[in-house]
């Protein structure tokens, strides 16, 4: 019996689809997990594109809800990684062309097959939303160093309480260390107080996501990229691993201040 | 002590005066006088306002309406009629009202709260809330008692909402948004400061909110 994990934020922009492709892609390549990725921006569909998986689909899941083919039937296997499948979203129909009920239906049958069903959600906090975590188990929140972007996440953590979530998980996404340094951007501790849930993980910013999304092949099986090594360690952490956090002083640290932690002398990030 | 003025007028309070509607207890039961500068669009609206903000607090209640010099058509006056039906009250015949004191909110009333206050959220009680965790932005609370955050007050805070204006607010660290006591609103100052890190108090002195360490 499996787990379902939906990848949430509120806002929109944030990283939820290359999060969900990600971790996704990570489970299969790296942990030999069946997964299988389900797309519910239904009218929005963008997790195909990101998995490079577009031109495959027949069946969708309002196809699989509405009882016009089945559950099997709707599932792409990934054209790289084997035991990684899509349930892919419509594209010509809207968020009520599925209900909650049909949702969790759909996980409670995935579950028996897949370890892991990673439900990529849609913005907002409307119909969509609310078909999104229908079905699942636990809930990861991915929000970016951005006022806006963490006032969406603390509304969406009161409404995953309000349903039921314990203890749903935080991924920032988008770091930038240097910007940091100057003070120009909200640091990690500034936005664990505010949210008061537990870090998952951190994702700086990497040009290598932007290449691999057009790509259509996810950064996590790409040894050089530093976000793709973020959401390797991300995937351990979700596997029960230890794993420390990349900090802001590994990912970019200077010479002097490799030189001052080489003495043992603590390097000044504030 | 300077730095203490300072922040009372940095804090200076916009005071909500020459309400519209003015609800009055009386031994006949509710009286609700009505401003006659207004007009009776925007009269309506005010005083629906003020009925869905306090609730169900007068349902079940009698009413009679006070309009001053005003003349109300029968239009009107059957309009008032299913407005106050639609919040439980029953509107009387007009009849010339003795005015008594509403028995003040029940202060000893506390609701106690063990989380953390997410945007989006409101939190209204008819007495005094004690938060065990954050009020974050995008949050509101109001009470017609005092407020105490054990934690941080980030988000919008209310107290002494039916007009105590001897309630107070009290947060560990008080970074709020917007400050409410009765009828005076605050807001913090532009320039953005990390504030003080020790337990502050904001309570109303001279129609001011002016905040003190506790």
């Amino acid at each position: 019996m499996g787990e379902v994990i939906v990848i949430t934020s509120g806002k929109g922009g944030v990283g939820k689809t290359t999060t969900t492709a990600n971790l996704g892609t990570g489970f299969a390549l790296y942990k030999q997990k069946r997964v299988v990725m389900l797309d519910a921006d239904i009218g929005l569909r963008n997790l195909d594109v990101v998995m490079g998986l577009e031109n495959r689909i027949v069946y969708d899941l309002v196809d699989a809800a509405n009882g016009i083919c089945r559950t099997k039937q709707a599932l792409i296997k990934d054209k790289r990684f084997e035991n990684l499948y899509l349930l892919p979203a419509a594209q010509t129909k809207d968020k009520t062309a599925v209900s909650p009920e049909q949702m969790k239906k759909i996980c409670e049958e995935l579950k028996e097959d897949f370890d892991y069903v990673l439900i990529d959600c849609p913005a907002g906090i409307e119909q969509g939303f609310k078909n999104a975590i229908a079905g699942a188990d636990r809930a990861i929140i991915v929000t970016t160093p951005e006022v806006s972007a963490v006032r969406d996440a603390d509304r969406i953590v009161g409404l995953l309480e309000a349903a039921g979530f314990e203890e749903p998980k935080l991924i920032i996404n988008r770091l930038r260390p240097d910007m940091i340094k100057r003070g120009d951007m909200m640091d990690v501790d500034d936005m664990i107080d505010v949210l008061a849930i537990d870090l998952l993980g951190v994702v700086p910013e990497d040009e290598k996501i932007v290449i691999s999304t057009n790509k259509g092949e996810p950064a996590v099986a790409d040894e050089t990229s530093k976000a793709g090594q973020a959401y390797r360690n991300i995937v351990r952490r979700l596997e029960g691993e230890d794993v420390p956090l990349i900090t802001e002083e590994k990912t970019e640290a200077g010479f002097l201040e490799k030189l001052r932690q080489f003495f043992g002398l603590k390097a000044h990030t504030k | 002590m300077k730095n203490k003025v300072i922040k009372a007028l940095l804090f200076g309070g916009i005071c909500v005066k020459n309400d519209p509607v003015v609800i009055k207890g009386t031994k006949e039961g509710i009286s609700i006088i009505l401003d006659d500068s207004l007009e009776f669009d925007d009269l309506q609206k005010a005083l629906y306002e003020k009925l869905k903000n306090s609730r169900n607090f007068f349902s079940g209640g009698n009413v009679r309406i006070q309009a001053k010099n005003r003349n109300l058509s029968n239009e009107e006056y059957e309009k008032l009629q299913k407005l106050f039906t639609d919040f439980g009250m029953n509107l009387q015949e007009a009849s010339s009202p003795k005015t008594m004191i509403f028995p003040k909110p029940n202060k000893s009333r506390v609701l106690l709260l063990k989380k953390t206050i997410r945007s989006g959220q409101k939190i209204a009680y008819n007495g005094s809330v004690v938060i065990l965790g954050d009020a974050n932005p995008g949050s509101e609370i109001i009470a017609a008692g005092d407020i105490l955050v054990m934690g941080t007050l980030r988000g919008m805070a209310h107290a002494g909402a039916d007009g105590d204006s001897s309630a107070v607010v009290t947060a560990f660290r008080l970074k709020p948004t917007q400050l409410r006591i009765a009828g005076v609103i605050a807001r913090p100052p532009e320039e953005r400061e990390d504030g003080p890190l020790f337990p502050e108090i904001a309570r109303l002195k001279n129609n001011v909110i002016v905040i003190e360490p506790l």
